[in-house]
C-alpha cells in the first residue's frame, strides 16, 4: 500500500471542506442545480434514478485492511449496507444523502480515500494489473508509476476541462489484466534490449458508441519521461480533441481522424516542446513513492505446501476453488487468490458490508493487508501463504465469497444498467443474474472454460461489452428492454472489439441464445481451443445459425 | 459592469478596467487602451502600437497564441476567452503564453468564468478575471487559495509537492 | 393521464407532485389530463421549487390492470426501486400498488423480433 503523509492528508481535507461549502450553498440555494451539479461530479456524486450515487475512487484498485473496513462502514452508516465494485476498480453507493455526502467524504479522508475525479471531463481514476507487485510475469511494480500518474493529475490546472473524460492503464505484465487497448492511454511497461524501463504508449482505444482498439505510438518511451510524454498527449488532446459533439469528444475520435501516423507526429513535436527537467518527475519523487509503499514482509517458504496438498485432495469443493480462483505468484509458498463477486443469482460486483469485513480480516490476518479490485469486478487477495489457503477458502465460502468461477461463463461484468443509471436503456444486472444462473453447473461452466460475457445498459458500454467474447448491449425499443448479443471481442493482450451477431431479443431470450452459442463452441472446437479461439477461426455462421436457426 | 479581479504579488483585488473591448464591427476608439479579436489585430494593431496605444489581444479558444509569438513583448494584455466553462482549451492558452512563450504582461480571463475554476486559472498563469458569477474578489482569493498543496507543477510560482517533501 | 415527478434534492428521493406538494408514492401522485394545462402549470411551480427538487416533468402514465401506471419501463423502475433488489426503494413497503406497478406491462410490450431454438 502507498502511505498517505501529512500532505496527502491535508489535501484531502481541503478537498472535503470544499465539498461541504458547496453543498452547504447549494441546499441554501445560494448555487443553483446548473452550477452545482459539475461541482458534485467532479466529486464522483452522480443523482440517479432513486437516489445520489457516490463513486468512491480505488486508485488503481488497490486498498488496506483499514480502507476496506472504511468502505463497509461507509456501506453500513449512508447505505443499505453494500456497496458496488465497478469496472475501473473502484466502488459505487448506490443510496447516498445529499445532505450526508460531506460526512461520507470525511468518513473516507479518514482512511486515506476521496471521489476526486471520480466523474468530470478530466483525468480519471488509473487502473492498473490487480497482481501488481504478486505476480512473476511483471517486469517492474505497476503501482509506483500508477501512483506517480495519481498525484500528477489530480486537481490537473491544465487538464481538468478536457472535451471528454480521460481514462489510463498501466499494467507491467505480458497478460493483461488492465484492457489497456480500449483506454484513451494505455501503458505497457517492458524492459528494452538495453535493459531500461520503458512503456508501450497506446493511445485512442476505447469503447462507448465507436469503440477502438488504440494504436501504438511510442514503442519503448524511457520510463522516467512518462510525465512529460503524457502532457504532450494531453495538450494535444486538449486543444484539438472534438468539443462541437460529446459522443465525438474522446482522444478515440481524434487520434481515429488524425490518423494514429499525424497524432503521433503532433505529439512528438509537442514532447519536443517540453522541457523534461521542469515536467518528469524527479528521480528523487519516483524513489519516495516507491519506498512509499509498505514493503511486505514474505516469508521463505518451500514451494510445496504439504497442508495444501492435503487439503486439495481431501476436499473437491477446495480442489475446484484451487482451479478457478487461485494463480500463481511470484514468492515460493505463496498464491494470489481472487475473490468471485459473481455468486449466481448475485448482482456483480456488489459485496455487503459484512463480506467486505471478512476480505479485510483475511487480508489483515493472511494476505499481507492487502487487497485489489479487479476491472472484471472481483476482489484479490495478491499474498496469501498456500498453507493458508485452506483456512482462507473455508472463511471465504462461509461468508458467500467462495463461488470458484473466474474467468468462467458465469463471472459476467455487468454495469448497473437501468435499474440503477440514469443513462441506461435497458437492464443488465436481471441478465447476468439469469446467464448466472443458466450456467450454475460448476462442472459444465469448467467444460466451456474461459467465456468472457459482458453487459453493458447502453451504447456508453461501462460493461464492456465491445470486448466481451459475448458482448450483450442493451438497447430500448418503443420503451420496452431488447438485447443485442455480439461475439468475438477481447479486453486483453489479443484486443479486439466484438461484431454483433444478429438482431436483437428480449430478455427471456438471452440464455437460450447463449446457451446456443455454448452448445455450439463445445460441438466445434479443437483441442484447448478458447471460445474465442473458436469464434477467431471458424467465423460467425454456426453461430449464427444456431441462435437464428428459426428465423431463417 | 462586471467586476475585474486582478492578481498582484499574491493579493486579490478589485481593478478598474482601463481597456475598451473592441468588436470586430466597432469603431475603435480615438485613444485608450484596446482589446481587439486576433483577425483585427494582425489587420490593424502595428498602427495602433505605432501610435503609442496600450493594446491588447482576445484570443478565442480555437486560435493559437502562438500566433502572437512575436507580438507578446508588445501587448499589454491577452484576454482569453471560455466560450463555456466547460471548455478547458484556454488554460493551454495561459501556460503556453507563460511557460513557453515568456509573456509577462497582463493574461486575463472572459467569458463564463466561475469560481470553481479559479484555483485552476491562478495555476495557468492568468493574473486578471472577469467572473461571470458575480463573485467579489474576496471569494475569489477564497477560491482560488483554498489547497494548502499542489501536486504538479504549474505556470504560477507554487512549490509541488514533490518540492515541499525534498 | 400523466404525472409530475422529480427527485428530490437533499436525499435523490423519487417524488411525485400532489396538489403542490411533494409524495414518495405514485399511487398517491396527482393525475392530469392530457390537454388539462394544470400539468404544465405544476412543472412551472415545481422548476421554482430550486432547493426542495430537482429537475421536475411530466411523465405519461396508462390505465394498467391493477391501477395506473407510468408508460415507461423506466418510469416504473423509478416508481419501484431495482428489480435486482426487490427490499430496495419504494417497492420495499409491498401491497397491492407495488404488484400493479409490477404487472403493469408498457404500452409496447414486445415478444421480440426472432424466435429462438429451444435446444435440449
Amino acid at each position: 500500500m502507498y502511505r498517505y503523509d501529512v500532505i496527502d492528508r491535508e489535501f484531502l481535507a481541503d478537498r472535503s471542506a470544499e465539498f461541504r461549502e458547496n453543498v452547504t450553498r447549494r441546499l441554501a440555494g445560494e448555487i443553483t442545480e446548473d452550477q452545482f451539479k459539475p461541482l458534485r461530479l467532479m466529486n464522483g456524486l452522480y443523482l440517479q434514478l432513486h437516489a445520489y450515487m457516490l463513486r468512491v475512487a480505488i486508485p488503481y484498485g488497490s486498498l488496506d485492511s483499514r480502507q476496506m473496513r472504511g468502505l463497509a462502514a461507509i456501506a453500513r452508516d449512508y447505505d443499505k449496507g453494500y456497496g458496488h465494485f465497478t469496472t475501473r476498480q473502484n466502488i459505487q453507493f448506490n443510496w447516498v444523502r445529499l445532505g450526508q455526502a460531506p460526512d461520507i467524504l470525511d468518513a473516507l479522508a479518514a482512511v486515506d480515500m476521496h471521489a476526486i475525479q471520480t466523474s468530470g471531463n478530466c483525468i480519471r481514476n488509473v487502473t492498473a494489473d490487480p497482481y501488481a507487485g504478486a505476480t512473476a510475469e511483471e517486469v517492474d511494480d505497476p503501482r509506483v508509476w500508477s501512483e506517480l500518474i495519481r498525484q500528477w493529475s489530480t486537481l490537473h490546472p491544465e487538464f481538468s476541462y478536457l472535451p471528454r473524460k480521460f481514462k489510463i492503464a498501466v499494467t507491467a505484465a505480458p497478460k493483461d489484466r488492465t484492457a489497456a487497448r480500449v483506454h484513451d492511454i494505455g501503458l505497457v511497461l517492458r524492459r528494452g534490449r538495453d535493459g531500461g524501463l520503458g512503456f508501450e504508449v497506446i493511445v485512442g482505444g476505447g469503447q462507448g458508441r465507436t469503440p477502438y482498439v488504440g494504436p501504438t505510438i511510442a514503442e519503448h518511451l524511457p520510463a522516467g519521461r512518462l510525465l512529460s510524454y503524457l502532457e504532450a498527449i494531453l495538450r494535444v488532446y486538449n486543444r484539438h480533441g472534438r468539443r462541437d459533439n460529446k459522443f465525438k469528444a474522446r482522444i478515440k475520435i481524434l487520434v481515429a481522424a488524425l490518423g494514429a501516423e499525424e497524432f503521433k507526429r503532433q505529439v512528438d513535436e509537442e514532447w519536443s516542446r517540453i522541457d523534461g527537467a521542469l515536467a518528469d518527475a524527479p528521480d528523487t519523487e519516483l524513489a519516495r513513492i516507491r519506498g512509499a509503499f509498505t514493503p511486505l514482509a514474505f516469508e521463505t517458504l518451500p514451494a510445496r505446501s504439504e497442508a495444501f496438498e492435503a487439503a486439495r485432495a481431501a476436499d473437491p469443493a477446495f480442489a475446484r476453488f484451487v482451479r478457478n480462483n487461485v494463480k500463481a505468484h511470484k514468492k515460493p509458498g505463496y498464491a494470489i487468490v481472487e475473490i468471485s463477486l459473481k455468486a449466481p443469482g448475485q448482482t456483480p460486483g456488489d459485496a455487503s458490508a459484512e463480506q467486505m469485513e471478512v476480505v479485510a480480516d483475511l487480508a489483515e490476518r493472511y494476505g499481507l493487508d492487502d487487497i485489489r479490485v479487479t476491472h472484471e469486478q472481483n476482489l484479490v487477495l495478491p499474498h496469501v501463504k498456500l498453507d493458508d489457503l485452506p483456512t482462507v477458502f473455508a472463511a471465504l465460502r462461509t461468508a458467500g465469497l467462495g463461488t470458484p468461477n473466474i474467468g468462467l461463463i458465469s463471472d459476467i461484468i455487468a454495469c448497473p444498467g437501468l435499474d440503477y443509471c440514469a443513462l441506461a436503456n435497458a437492464r443488465a444486472i436481471p441478465i447476468a443474474q439469469s446467464i448466472a444462473r443458466r450456467f450454475e453447473d460448476q462442472d459444465r461452466a469448467e467444460l466451456i472454460g474461459e467465456l468472457k460475457i459482458k453487459i453493458s445498459g447502453c451504447i456508453n458500454a461501462c460493461g464492456h461489452h465491445h470486448v466481451g467474447n459475448i458482448g450483450i448491449l442493451g438497447v430500448d425499443k418503443k420503451g420496452e428492454e431488447f438485447y443485442q448479443l455480439s461475439l468475438g471481442g477481447s479486453g486483453q493482450e489479443d484486443a479486439s472489439i466484438g461484431k454483433i451477431l444478429g438482431p436483437g431479443m428480449n430478455a427471456e431470450q438471452v440464455p437460450d441464445a447463449i446457451d446456443a452459442l455454448v452448445d455450439t463452441y463445445l460441438a466445434i472446437r479443437q483441442g484447448d481451443e478458447r471460445f474465442l479461439d473458436t469464434v477467431r477461426r471458424v467465423g460467425f455462421a454456426p453461430f449464427k445459425e444456431a441462435v437464428y436457426a428459426d428465423a431463417h | 459592469m462586471p467586476t475585474l479581479i486582478s492578481l498582484k504579488d499574491g493579493v486579490y483585488a478589485a481593478a478598474e478596467n482601463v481597456f475598451a473591448d473592441v468588436g470586430d464591427e466597432e469603431a475603435i476608439p480615438a485613444a485608450g487602451p484596446v482589446i481587439l479579436s486576433l483577425a483585427r489585430f494582425q489587420a490593424e494593431g502595428d498602427a495602433l502600437l505605432g501610435a503609442g496605444r496600450s493594446v491588447g489581444v482576445r484570443i478565442q479558444p480555437d486560435e493559437a497564441v502562438e500566433d502572437l509569438a512575436y507580438d507578446l513583448p508588445r501587448l499589454a494584455l491577452v484576454a482569453l476567452v471560455f466560450p463555456r466553462y466547460a471548455d478547458g482549451r484556454a488554460y493551454t492558452s495561459a501556460r503556453l503564453l507563460r511557460q513557453r512563450l515568456g509573456f509577462r504582461g497582463e493574461v486575463r480571463a472572459v467569458g463564463d468564468v466561475l469560481r470553481m475554476q479559479a484555483g485552476f486559472m491562478v495555476r495557468c498563469g492568468f493574473d486578471s478575471f472577469v467572473p461571470a458569477d458575480g463573485s467579489t474578489p474576496e471569494q475569489w482569493a477564497h477560491a482560488a487559495g483554498r489547497f494548502r498543496h499542489v501536486y504538479q507543477r504549474g505556470a504560477d510560482a507554487r512549490a509541488p509537492v514533490f518540492e515541499e517533501r525534498s | 393521464m400523466r404525472a409530475v415527478t422529480a427527485n428530490r434534492l437533499i436525499d435523490g428521493e423519487v417524488v411525485f407532485w400532489r396538489q403542490g406538494a411533494w409524495i414518495e408514492r405514485f399511487a398517491d401522485a396527482q393525475l392530469f389530463a392530457p390537454d388539462d394545462a394544470a400539468g404544465e402549470a405544476a412543472v412551472e411551480a415545481a422548476l421554482k421549487q430550486t432547493t426542495v427538487v430537482v429537475e421536475p416533468y411530466l411523465i405519461d402514465v396508462v390505465e394498467a390492470p391493477g391501477g395506473w401506471a407510468p408508460v415507461s419501463y423506466r418510469e416504473r423502475l423509478r416508481a419501484l426501486g431495482p428489480t435486482n433488489e426487490p427490499t430496495h426503494g419504494k417497492q420495499a413497503e409491498g401491497g397491492a400498488s407495488v404488484d400493479a406497478l409490477r404487472a403493469a406491462a408498457g404500452a409496447a410490450r414486445s415478444t421480440g423480433r426472432v424466435d429462438l431454438i429451444r435446444r435440449k
